[in-house]
């Protein structure tokens, strides 16, 4: 019992020292379980390979180059589109989260437009634009746009009509209201946006990838496919996943505790 | 600062759900004078905050006029400040920042605003609470702030708005006597909005007693100043005001 205490303290100490840790540990049994599977031999090797050789694919994948290229493709795509879907979806959402009138007007084709989904707009974009960055930068900032010009509109709905009145009778004219208070009070939303935009947005590019791709984490799966190598495979899930929590972790969350949660607009 | 004219203003809005229009404040005049400190007191429903939201500029009337300093009112504007009763402070800002929000919007470098903000934080014993955000600070000092962040602006009317209805009675004490002792040292005129008789005489030159949208009374209290709970909770002239006063309001 002391034992286990002690243990216990331990990791408490060092998930504090280091939040990664808390991170990891999550996924060593996954691991412990993934690795005795294989050693059991359950499967056939060729079918599910084991984390040894995963890692060995990866280094051999790095050495020749085509994983930091492929790597980069598909970051850059999502980029590219991110950006995009930032500089259409705020502005757009500011626009319809203020004008009644342009609520009235645009919502309904925003829902429209919403159900009609990523992958959905494929067949048509292939005729339209063939087998490429137009095709896939379009389906990423179709996707990433949704979830920001929807959450823009909730965040700035939800500014109390106080917040505007009181910045009004302090002098404030249109242009400083939505510069201090209708950006920064719908800033905790836009950022929940951007955080579920660039989440469907990854997966939009992946799927993209596989299908009209050329290069790109998404493409390098589905080629494994055709070449039967189960280990490139499943090296590319793993990088999609760990791609993620990086972005999420590193990029995503410190935006999050430094604007809403610093603010006391979201619960800690 | 200037004084605060009101002449014959009415407020009718129509109802879509009744399918009629309904008149929320009857032709009211007030006039209040520079430097002067006005409560309008009232039961809810009476057209108090309707009064106050269409000096702010909030709201349009519906006829008569309103002037601060000669000047007839058209929209919200720095001239008159504002201190609402849910604060209303921009939670993404200091303390500091909150009030040197006014001072910034006048066009004021940020050395100066600060200095002014620091200025009116001493004032309100809120110096050390100039780095922190809203949300850490408790009801009460939130409203300290909402005051000070209102008078940094240096209005010519300031208008409170049931302001420490939302914060507990000891709380509440402490705020009116620090307002009192505040409005002393600048000597703002002052529309103060409640539902509290106590509060409204204790606080006023004049208290204004409306009923349906109209003025009932108006009674001057001429109790000396400085005022404080300790000198007037039992002061029979104060419990005299305090009487007449409610009683108005419960005939109301």
């Amino acid at each position: 019992m002391t034992v286990l205490l002690k243990a216990w303290s331990v990791y408490v100490r060092m998930t504090a020292r280091w939040p990664a840790v808390a991170t990891i540990v999550p996924f060593l049994p996954l691991l412990a379980v993934w690795w005795i599977t294989v050693e059991l031999a359950l499967f056939p090797r060729v079918f599910l390979p084991g984390p040894v050789e995963v890692i060995q694919a990866f280094g051999s994948l790095t050495y020749k180059g085509i994983l930091p290229d492929y790597l980069q493709d598909s970051v850059m795509r999502l980029l590219v589109g991110a950006a995009w879907g930032i500089a259409l979806g705020i502005p757009l959402g500011i626009l319809i989260g203020t004008s009644a009138w342009a609520h009235k007007a645009l919502w309904p084709l925003l829902l429209f437009f919403q159900a009609i989904g990523d992958i959905a707009w494929l067949p048509i974009l292939v005729i339209w634009f063939g087998y490429g960055l137009v095709t896939m930068t379009f389906i990423i900032v179709y996707t990433v746009i949704f979830p920001i010009v929807l959450n823009t509109v909730l965040g700035v709905r939800s500014i109390p009509v106080t917040m505007h009145r009181a910045a009004q009778s302090l002098g404030a004219g249109p242009l400083r209201v939505l510069l201090e208070v209708v950006l920064p009070g719908a800033l905790p939303n836009i950022v929940t946006g951007l955080r579920n935009g660039l989440g469907y947005g990854w997966r939009a590019l992946i799927a993209s990838e596989i299908i009209v791709g050329t290069s790109g984490i998404g493409f390098l799966m589905f080629d494994a496919r055709r070449a039967g190598s189960v280990v490139e495979i499943l090296l590319g899930m793993i990088i999609l996943g760990l791609l993620w929590s990086i972005v999420d972790g590193w990029i995503l969350a410190p935006i999050e505790r430094a604007t809403g949660q610093r603010w006391g607009l979201v619960a800690r | 600062m200037k004084s605060l004219t009101i002449r014959n203003l009415s407020k009718t809005y129509f109802d879509p759900y009744a399918g009629k229009h309904v008149t929320a404040v009857h032709d009211v005049s007030l006039e209040v004078a520079e430097g002067e400190f006005v409560s309008v007191v009232g039961p809810s429903g009476c057209g108090k905050t309707t009064i106050l939201n269409m000096i702010a500029g909030f709201i349009p009337t519906s006829g008569g006029e309103i002037m601060v300093g000669g000047n007839p009112v058209r929209g919200p504007g720095p001239d008159r400040g504002v201190v609402f009763q849910s604060f209303a402070l921009f939670p993404w800002k200091t303390v500091l920042d909150n009030v040197a929000f006014g001072p910034k919007m006048r066009g004021m470098g940020r050395a100066e605003r600060e200095r002014i903000a620091r200025e009116y934080l001493d004032l309100a014993k809120l110096s050390d609470a100039a780095g922190r955000y809203p949300s850490e600070l408790s009801g009460g000092m939130q409203q300290r702030v909402g005051v000070v962040r209102a008078l940094a602006n240096e209005p010519d009317v300031l208008l409170m708005d049931e302001p420490f209805a939302s914060v507990d009675a000891q709380t509440r004490m402490t705020l009116q006597e620090e307002l009192i002792r505040i409005w002393q040292a600048k000597r703002s005129t002052v529309v103060f909005i409640t539902h509290d008789v106590g509060e409204a005489v204790f606080l006023a030159n004049r208290v204004v007693v409306l009923s349906k949208g109209r003025v009932l009374e108006e009674i001057v209290v001429d109790l000396p100043r400085p005022r404080t709970w300790d000198r007037l909770d039992e002061d029979p002239d104060f419990k005299v005001l305090s009487h007449r006063v409610l009683q108005l309001v419960r005939s109301a």
